[in-house]
């Protein structure tokens, strides 16, 4: 019965959830709008919104001098989670049978593993670090230890349902995968795709202003 | 008062665009913004961080822009913005930020910290909630035309001087000249080898240029305080003052959020575009050197090193002509470790130096400075915003260091061919 | 007064005695199961199993016979691993029961030391200036070790224990999924200890290097013996015992583990179940040591955690506890009123510090 609620509603629930909500966010910050810039560019906007959409992947090595095992940490959960969730042989399956009908080459199981372990490792250092900091722990709300530990429920119960031999480990981690998919568009997790426009407008900015941002 | 605090929240309000609300919605409470902050790296006090400073209008935007905030709003889950926020956060927006734009190079998701913590103070202000000391600038910059009371007469004194000591004419709203010339207060009271500088160079390189007797103040403290009245009130008066003139460009002097002002704000602040350029001091400059204008000759042997200012290299985007300039005048020239779009700032911009109580603060933080200083081993630091000048002295005799600050412009001038100071 | 202070410290040098004393015990069994190859009580003259030569044989009772086989592989020519048996046997009979009976001892007598010490306190009081004991990126590794640390002994702990612990609670259906869940959560994380490993080591290894004195602190038991106070540097010599443990200890955990969960490397049946053996005796060993390490943080010494959650200790604490160090880093001035360390944390200060700027400015 709960398996498939799960499987089934729960998961057509939680995906339009998830993909209402982001497009809605995504579209009422857009109608907000930006009042039009008079004054003469001297550069490019668009060539500056692009460049720094990209550009700001790269540190800015000047800041970095006390936060590097941070900026490690920060690389490696953001690169092995996309790699987990996109590249590993199980979600390849899962996005081709229930979204997409598409499938492309997985990784190497090795590959999976690692790039979960590094996923693991950069969450737990910036979760960690997130308690630890002064300047974090006044940052910090109840929404980033809740995304943190929504994440880092998924990831677990994802690695702890690795054998792959229990159906009722699968359906725990596609719960909780569930429940963050509801969640997603409430909160700060919504950088996944909004920190395209804000680089973007940054960028745009600087660009206009002939500076590389 | 209570009135008055509304309309703060409504002019707050009025600020949050798209960008705003990307900025908030991307922001991971990462902290980074604050390793780029020299308030916090010199303090390593967390509320200096950069993010933080904004958290009044983020309180706002959270009520008002997000599904938890509007749902919680209802049910009286959600705090409201609230007076005692704005008395909070006064010093922070005002005492601890110089809108030296650092944060916003840092931030991994791309906000533009600065331009947010820029927005919030036009709630501030109209909030009452702002230093006497700018309160105060803004008021004499709208009264008297100056924020330090600089007025025509002061000016056309410090210009007879230039003229005796030059033996050149200046010419004050002459009409159809290619360039209108704009002053800093601090120019015309402090430092008025500028004024100087820039006639012999303009004799020198045969540019047809003007000072307008009604508009020759660049500096705007609306821009700083963050009002957007006062500031489009300041721009404007520069404009109708080019139009009469009908000049082709108008150029921003030495000072760094004069040209942002009047460059990038201005034409939004009055909502039009500008039927002239404007161009920096420093652009001109570069331009008339490339062109063959202005010939210097010959090359100092002092090691320098050069202090980009923020609004005119980080913000404004003059960041390869002043390295160009100083290179064609300086031998060794080094570059300090951050330099350029990543330059530390003085610690004195986007209000602080006409924020008396700050003043502590301010000298504390320059540590900054002075260990960049530290770090090049050079005695003359260059620099090109007249605020900055003052600051880095306040800053060296503050610290009792053995620094020689000049001006780009001046030192240029100095190298011009024939020029009298030949060393 | 002295002596009181410093009595958990004691314990802990106390504990390892005990500790080593079981270890010995557990590997006391072993010897036991290499005496007993012939079952007792069987008649001396029976008849033969005409088979019994056969199975003698395939089983290399006697001598190690390999076969030969096409089938490629480690121990492919192996037919009967006759040490599995006594593998299974000791884990079943020898590891679990005193193993788990080491734990549960550790459990109640930090228990039963709880009730008859309590909490450590501070003889002079918490004092108004504080040291800097961890920086910040010392407690993150520290937290992160820890955090891995407790996911593996649990989840180790299941896949040792469960068997005879949690079937009788859930039943062997849920528990088979538990067990499943716990092996793989504990081979994916596994390797992530290794890396907080190699960073604590790095970072704590210069401070644990044992020192004149350390000795002494030894020989009188951390305090616990005469009545003078024990002089102690920044980690003391139980500390430098337990991170060399760690390290020890924690390499052999590691590296077993590593054979364990990597079984590519050519490595034989004998190998793994040596590797077993270390990593279950390694692992128990350590928890007991950290569930030691945990009591003194959590429950049994005031002011001992501090320096790992804030990042500062108590000056009078330090002068308890570390007193060659607290002394060095008050001469260096090092010590910070607690005003100075508590400025930025306390929520009111946005108020304090704009009113004061504000009063300024009239």
């Amino acid at each position: 019965m709960i398996a498939q609620f799960i499987d089934g509603p729960l998961w057509i629930f939680s995906l339009s959830v998830f993909l209402i909500g982001v497009t809605w966010r995504i579209v009422t910050i857009l109608m907000a709008g930006n009042r039009k810039d008079l004054a003469t560019p001297r550069g490019s906007a668009s060539a500056g919104a692009i460049r720094t959409v990209f550009t700001r992947s790269v540190y800015e090595r000047s800041a970095a001098t006390r936060g590097r095992l941070l900026l490690v940490a920060g690389y490696l959960f953001h690169i092995g989670l996309f790699v987990l969730l996109f590249f590993a042989q199980p979600h390849i399956d899962f996005i081709a049978e229930r979204i997409t009908g598409l499938s492309w080459t997985a990784i190497p199981h090795w590959a999976f593993i690692l790039s979960a372990e590094l996923a693991f490792l950069g969450l737990l250092l910036l979760w960690i670090h997130r308690l630890l900091s002064p300047v974090t722990r006044m940052l910090s709300d109840l929404d980033d230890h809740l995304g943190s530990l929504l994440v880092f429920l998924v990831m677990l119960t994802g690695c702890l349902a690795l054998a792959q031999s229990f159906e009722s480990l699968r359906l725990i981690h596609l719960l909780l995968a569930e429940l963050l998919l509801i969640y997603f568009p409430f909160s700060k997790l919504m950088h996944t795709f909004t920190f395209i426009l804000s680089r973007g407008y940054t960028g745009a900015t600087m660009g206009r202003k002939g500076v590389n941002a | 008062m209570n009135e008055q605090f509304e309309q703060g929240v409504e002019a707050l309000r009025q600020q949050i665009d798209a960008r705003i609300s990307s900025y908030f919605s991307s922001c991971v409470h990462c902290g980074l913004c604050a390793e780029a902050c020299l308030f916090y790296t010199e303090t390593q006090d967390p509320r200096h961080t950069p993010i933080y400073k904004v958290e009044p209008m983020k309180k706002l935007w959270r009520r008002e822009h997000t599904f938890w905030g509007k749902l919680g709003s209802v049910f009286g889950w959600v705090e409201s913005l609230t007076e005692k926020d704005f008395a909070d956060w006064e010093t922070l927006v005002y005492d601890s930020c110089t809108l030296c734009g650092r944060c916003s190079m840092v931030c991994p998701v791309g906000n533009d910290i600065t331009y947010m913590i820029r927005k919030q103070r036009e709630g501030f202000s109209v909030a009452g909630y702002a230093p006497d000391g700018m309160k105060e600038a803004t008021r004499r910059a709208l009264k008297i035309g100056s924020p330090m009371g600089v007025t025509i007469k002061t000016l056309k004194a410090a210009l007879a001087h230039v003229e005796k000591d030059t033996g050149l004419k200046i010419p004050i709203d002459k009409k159809g000249a290619d360039y209108m010339t704009l002053f800093s207060s601090m120019e015309i009271v402090n430092f008025p080898e500028y004024i100087e500088s820039i006639a012999r160079i303009f004799d020198a390189a045969g540019v047809s240029w003007t000072i307008s007797s009604k508009a020759f103040e660049a500096t705007n403290s609306g821009i700083q305080i963050g009002n957007k009245e006062a500031a489009a009130e300041l721009v404007n008066r520069v404009v109708i003052a080019a139009e009469e003139l009908a000049v082709k460009y108008v150029i921003s002097p030495e000072c760094g959020h004069a040209y942002t002002a009047i460059r990038w704000e201005g034409p939004n602040l009055v909502g039009r575009h500008y039927p002239f350029e404007v161009i920096h001091i420093l652009e001109l400059l570069e331009q008339l050197k490339t062109e063959g204008r202005l010939q210097l000759d010959y090359k100092d042997s002092t090691p320098m090193t050069l202090h980009d200012p923020c609004q005119i290299v980080r913000r404004g985007g003059v960041v390869q002509q002043p390295r160009e300039l100083l290179n064609s005048v300086a031998e060794n020239f080094v570059e300090m470790k951050d330099h350029g779009a990543m330059n530390w700032c003085c610690g004195g911009g986007g209000g602080v130096s006409a924020n008396e109580r700050a003043e502590p603060l301010r000298l504390h933080v320059f540590d900054r400075k002075k260990k960049q200083l530290r770090e090049t081993g050079v005695n003359t630091i260059v620099t090109a915003c007249a605020n900055c000048r003052i600051i880095l002295e306040e800053g060296i005799e503050h610290n009792d260091m053995d620094t020689e600050v000049i001006s780009l412009t001046e030192l240029v001038a100095d190298h011009l061919t024939a020029s009298p100071e030949k060393k | 007064m002295y002596r009181v202070s410093n009595l958990s410290q004691a314990g802990l040098g106390l504990k390892t005695g005990v500790l080593l004393w079981l270890l010995w015990l557990l590997l006391l069994p072993l010897e036991t199961v290499a005496d007993t190859k012939q079952p007792k009580g069987m008649p001396s003259t029976m008849v033969l199993n005409p088979a019994a030569e056969l199975w003698r044989d395939v089983r290399q009772r006697d001598m190690p016979i390999s076969g030969t086989t096409q089938v490629k592989g480690v121990d492919s020519g192996v037919l009967i691993n006759a040490n599995g048996d006594k593998w299974r046997k000791f884990r079943m009979q020898q590891l679990i029961p005193i193993g788990g009976f080491l734990l549960l001892g550790i459990l109640v007598g930090l228990a039963v030391f709880y009730m008859v010490r309590g909490k450590v306190k501070i003889v002079g009081g918490e004092s108004d200036r504080k040291l800097p004991r961890y920086t910040s990126y010392e407690r993150l590794i520290h937290w992160f070790m820890a955090s891995i640390f407790l996911f593996l002994a649990i989840t180790g702990l299941i896949i040792l224990f469960g068997r005879p612990l949690l079937i009788p609670i859930f039943g062997k259906e849920i528990f088979s999924i538990i067990a499943s869940a716990s092996k793989e959560g504990h081979n994916l994380m596994g390797p992530l200890f290794m890396v907080a490993l190699i960073l604590v080591f790095v970072k704590f290894v210069r401070r644990n290097i044992y020192q004149k004195g350390d000795m002494s602190w030894l020989l009188r038991g951390g305090g616990i013996i005469g009545k003078k106070h024990v002089p102690s540097n920044f980690f003391n010599m139980g500390e430098k015992s337990m991170f060399w443990m760690l390290v020890l200890v924690g390499s052999v955990i590691v590296v077993s583990g590593l054979v364990l969960i990597f079984p590519v490397f050519g490595q034989s049946r004998e190998w793994m179940e040596l590797a077993h053996v270390g990593h279950a005796i390694g692992a128990i060993l350590m928890i007991g040591v950290i569930l030691g390490h945990i009591y003194i943080g959590s429950i049994g010494m005031e002011g001992a955690i501090d320096g790992m959650t804030t990042g500062y200790c108590d000056l009078n604490w330090a002068k308890e506890h570390h007193d060659l160090w607290a002394t060095q880093m008050e001469k260096r001035g090092e010590a910070i009123a607690n005003e100075e360390v508590n400025r930025f944390s306390d929520p009111d200060t946005n108020e304090y510090l704009g009113r004061e700027l504000r009063e300024a400015d009239k």
